[in-house]
């Protein structure tokens, strides 16, 4: 132990680091996470409030726990979240007005790229049956004008 | 000579015969003069050398502590293990890019040797030399590394932590620009089938650069989701950020153009797509350098950032231009050689290549709609893991779908073997999903296992039938006649091992992203959790000194599995300690220990986080499985098996 203590003294200096001072985090049931999982941490980069160890999400995480112990909904928990902080921290962009278009996207993509896929084929189609439609001596005329050129091939 | 000088020296070289090849290769294609050819060909190598001397260079700055160099003063440090100390040169912006160019000036080199039409050549070396020129105009005058600092510091900060913390980060990156440089190749190649307006051999011509990038790009973003899974310590692989999503965009946008290109190449047939596809592959990983290294968009990965933003951003814009415009030249010359039959493999083809298309419209626009919402109404919003999960699990089962369905059915019609084989397939998709309804697996879930069912039986048919049929005629035993057929086909079977190992990750993830035991306890030492299945003791907690780190390491035993090793590991450079998880894998499920927090007075307690997840080994095994189906493919063939494949494939036809 005394070699411990040893160690402990020499990251004193960075062992300041650690948010929440010399105390262990409270135990806290899985679906805290879950429901901090869908909220972002408001001070970091790309992490959400679960996986984030910064003060604020800290906290985040108590308040989350408190409203569960009392009762109250998912639903009511991200939404006060949401009252606070608004539609940011949520990690989903909400179901309603500019939001909706990112929620379309697929079908946005699946109708744009269908779209032009069935005009691309489309048209080969109708060039074949413009070919398919020609006049007989016309027809007659593009064999003959093949047929010279691919003997003058061969010559 | 100074590391800085000969960095210098070796950069202006290989930009002189850059700029000397890219006039000779102008100068070949105005002139119809070859030899011009041979000059930029030979250009292409004194180029590669000089930006290898400029690689050695930094290098030799690195390892030998040289500080005076501006980027090594920037980003390494002594203390650091050698191996760091190398992967540093790709650490950080200016680095990357020098490795980026080189590898640009390797590939314009060995496209050049393969690229023997006298008609295509100019216009290919043409354009693989301007790309080449942008990286190394970028290194030269940009974000040059070599710059001297004149009262060099004793010592550096060192890279970022978290670049420190698993070999992975050595890997990972070169495999990234291997796949991104390799898309280059068939870009060009494209470019000058659009120049010379010759439509067809091209495809033919890079196929086997696009495979290769290809498998680079795949090894590359499994290198990262492992890096992600064992260092990042949130217990997962894949968090659909911003700079994950950069390498996801050009991977969607290669496979979809890699199957398509397969029937351009057998049916004549998506000409002015497949050219709209490559030049889309390619400006999307320029696109998704210009996200992570502008600072447009807020990632945890973006390790090196820096004023090359709008210089990407105009680079990408012409790509785009060029590309666009040469097709929109030739767009009404260029014809098919038929019509799609709608089911028919090359019609599922066309879906598959729409799907992945979609796929990549919605990772653009959903890690771009952030920034477009702030531009429209300057409001904020965030699109993150939950949303592209719950789009991509319809768009995965669709792809599935397609994926049983479109080797299965021939070429132009569907015949009636196939629709018996169709037919099984659908029983496995039902008694699949519905074994997973029963068993109590979410609905996703099972669907997803119908549908990996669905396709194993899609698989096994187009695997043994042709040795089925083969053994009929030769009266030969199975093992004998599958050894035949199987060297005579090695590049189909290389994809149908593909195949296997997306369906083997499909599996692992849709288990992995649906099953997740995620649980966090403070524990005294020698206190036993039941946690998982499991009893979890902390035997003992215990600082660890070393030169470029302090560490505080709990010894933990997992029941039945023995002692894994979390740490908080304390660099000089950062004030938050990273935590560095320890993984301990089993066949079906693996532990995954955070340490969390510790009591930093008695070192009595500590607070550990446990992740269980099922099958994630069998993702990283689906890596191994599609790297090898890669290679079935790529690998040169013997010239005997050649001839054998050409004479059966002569007595087919």
């Amino acid at each position: 132990m005394r070699r411990w203590l040893l160690a402990a003294v020499l990251l004193l200096g960075i062992a300041a680091a650690q948010t929440v001072g010399n105390k262990p985090p409270p135990d806290y049931p899985p679906k805290v996470f879950e429901i901090a999982k869908k909220l972002r941490c408001p001070v970091c980069r790309g992490e959400s409030a679960a996986e984030s160890n910064a003060g604020v999400t800290e906290e985040m995480r108590r308040q989350i726990a408190q409203m569960l112990k009392e009762g109250k909904s998912e639903d009511e928990i991200i939404q006060y979240f949401v009252d606070r902080y608004t539609d940011w921290i949520l990690y989903e962009p909400p179901k309603k007005g500019l939001g909706l278009l990112v929620w379309l996207a697929p079908l946005i993509g699946l109708g744009l790229f269908g779209l032009g896929l069935y005009s691309y084929t489309h048209a080969t189609a109708k060039r074949e049956a413009a070919f398919e439609e020609a006049p007989e001596d016309e027809i007659a005329r593009v064999e003959a004008e093949i047929a010279r050129d691919s003997t003058r091939e061969r010559e | 000579m100074t590391p800085g000088g000969l960095g210098n020296l070796s950069l202006a070289f290989a930009g002189l015969f850059t700029v000397v090849g890219l006039l000779a290769a102008l100068l070949a294609w105005y002139n119809r003069d070859a030899r011009y050819l041979l000059v930029a060909k030979r250009a292409a190598l004194l180029a590669f050398l000089g930006t290898l001397g400029a690689f050695v260079a930094l290098e030799w700055a690195l390892l030998s502590d040289d500080f005076s160099v501006l980027y090594v003063a920037r980003n390494s440090t002594r203390a650091n293990p050698t191996w760091v100390k190398f992967a540093t040169l790709w650490a950080a912006l200016e680095g990357s890019i020098l490795l980026w160019a080189l590898l640009q000036t390797l590939y314009t080199w060995l496209a050049g040797i393969r690229s023997r039409d006298y008609w295509t050549s100019p216009v290919v070396l043409t354009t693989l030399f301007v790309i080449q020129l942008f990286f190394l105009a970028n290194v030269i005058f940009v974000i040059n590394p070599f710059i001297t600092i004149p009262n060099p510091p004793a010592d550096g900060p060192g890279p970022n932590p978290l670049l420190q913390n698993h070999w992975m980060m050595a890997v990972h990156p070169i495999l990234m620009y291997l796949g991104f440089v390799g898309l280059s190749v068939p870009f060009a190649f494209a470019i000058a089938a659009m120049v010379t307006r010759r439509y067809q051999t091209w495809i033919a011509e890079t196929k086997w650069w696009l495979i290769i990038a290809w498998g680079f790009l795949t090894a590359a973003i499994y290198a990262g989701g492992w890096w992600s899974y064992e260092v990042l310590g949130w217990g997962g692989y894949w968090g659909w950020d911003p700079v994950e999503n950069a390498s996801f965009i050009p991977w969607l946008l290669a496979t979809a153009f890699l199957h398509t290109a397969m029937v351009q190449e057998r049916r004549g047939l998506f000409r002015t797509w497949n050219f709209a596809l490559v030049t889309l592959a390619f400006a999307a990983t320029v696109f998704g350098t210009f996200l992570t290294r502008s600072g447009v968009i807020e990632s945890v990965h973006a390790f090196a950032g820096g004023p090359v933003g709008p210089i990407f951003l105009g680079f990408l814009l012409a790509i785009l231009a060029v590309g666009f415009f040469l097709l929109g030249r030739i767009s009404s010359e260029v014809r098919d050689a038929g019509t799609v039959v709608p089911l028919s493999r090359e019609g599922l083809l066309l879906y598959g290549a729409l799907v992945l298309m979609t796929m990549a419209f919605v990772v653009i626009l959903g890690t771009l709609f952030p920034l477009l919402v702030e531009a429209f109404n300057g409001a904020k919003v965030s699109v993150g893991a939950p949303f592209f999960n719950q789009l991509f699990v319809p768009l995965g089962l669709l792809m599935l779908l397609l994926m049983g369905l479109g080797p299965v059915l021939p070429w132009r019609s569907a015949d009636s073997e196939t629709l018996r084989v169709v037919f099984w397939m659908a029983i496995a998709l039902v008694l699949g999903s519905a074994l997973g309804l029963v068993v109590g697996w979410t609905l996703w879930v099972s669907l997803t296992v119908g549908f990996v069912l669905y396709n194993l039986v899609a698989l096994c048919w187009l695997a043994f039938r042709p040795i089925r049929r083969r053994s009929l005629v030769t009266g030969e035993g199975f093992l004998k006649t599958a050894a035949k057929v199987f060297e005579q086909s090695r590049r189909r079977y290389g994809g149908y091992t593909v195949h296997l190992g997306v369906i083997v990750a499909v599996l692992a993830i849709a288990f992995s992203q649906s099953y997740r035991l995620d649980v966090q306890k403070t524990l005294a030492i020698g206190e036993a959790w039941k946690a998982g299945g499991r009893t979890i003791t902390v035997h003992t907690l215990r600082a660890l000194r070393e030169p470029y780190r302090n560490s505080v390491v709990a010894d933990v035993e997992i029941s039945g599995i023995g002692v894994a090793h979390p740490r908080l590991n304390y660099y000089r450079t950062s004030r938050t300690p990273f935590a560095a998880p320890a993984v301990r894998y089993t066949w079906n499920k693996d532990y995954y220990l955070v340490l969390q927090a510790y009591d930093q007075k008695g070192g009595e307690w500590v607070t550990l986080r446990l992740v269980v997840t099922p099958l994630v080994l069998w993702l990283w095994i689906s890596a191994a499985i599609i790297i090898f189906g890669t290679l079935l493919i790529v690998w040169p063939e013997t010239a005997r098996a050649h001839v054998a494949a050409a004479v059966s494939e002569g007595a087919e036809a």
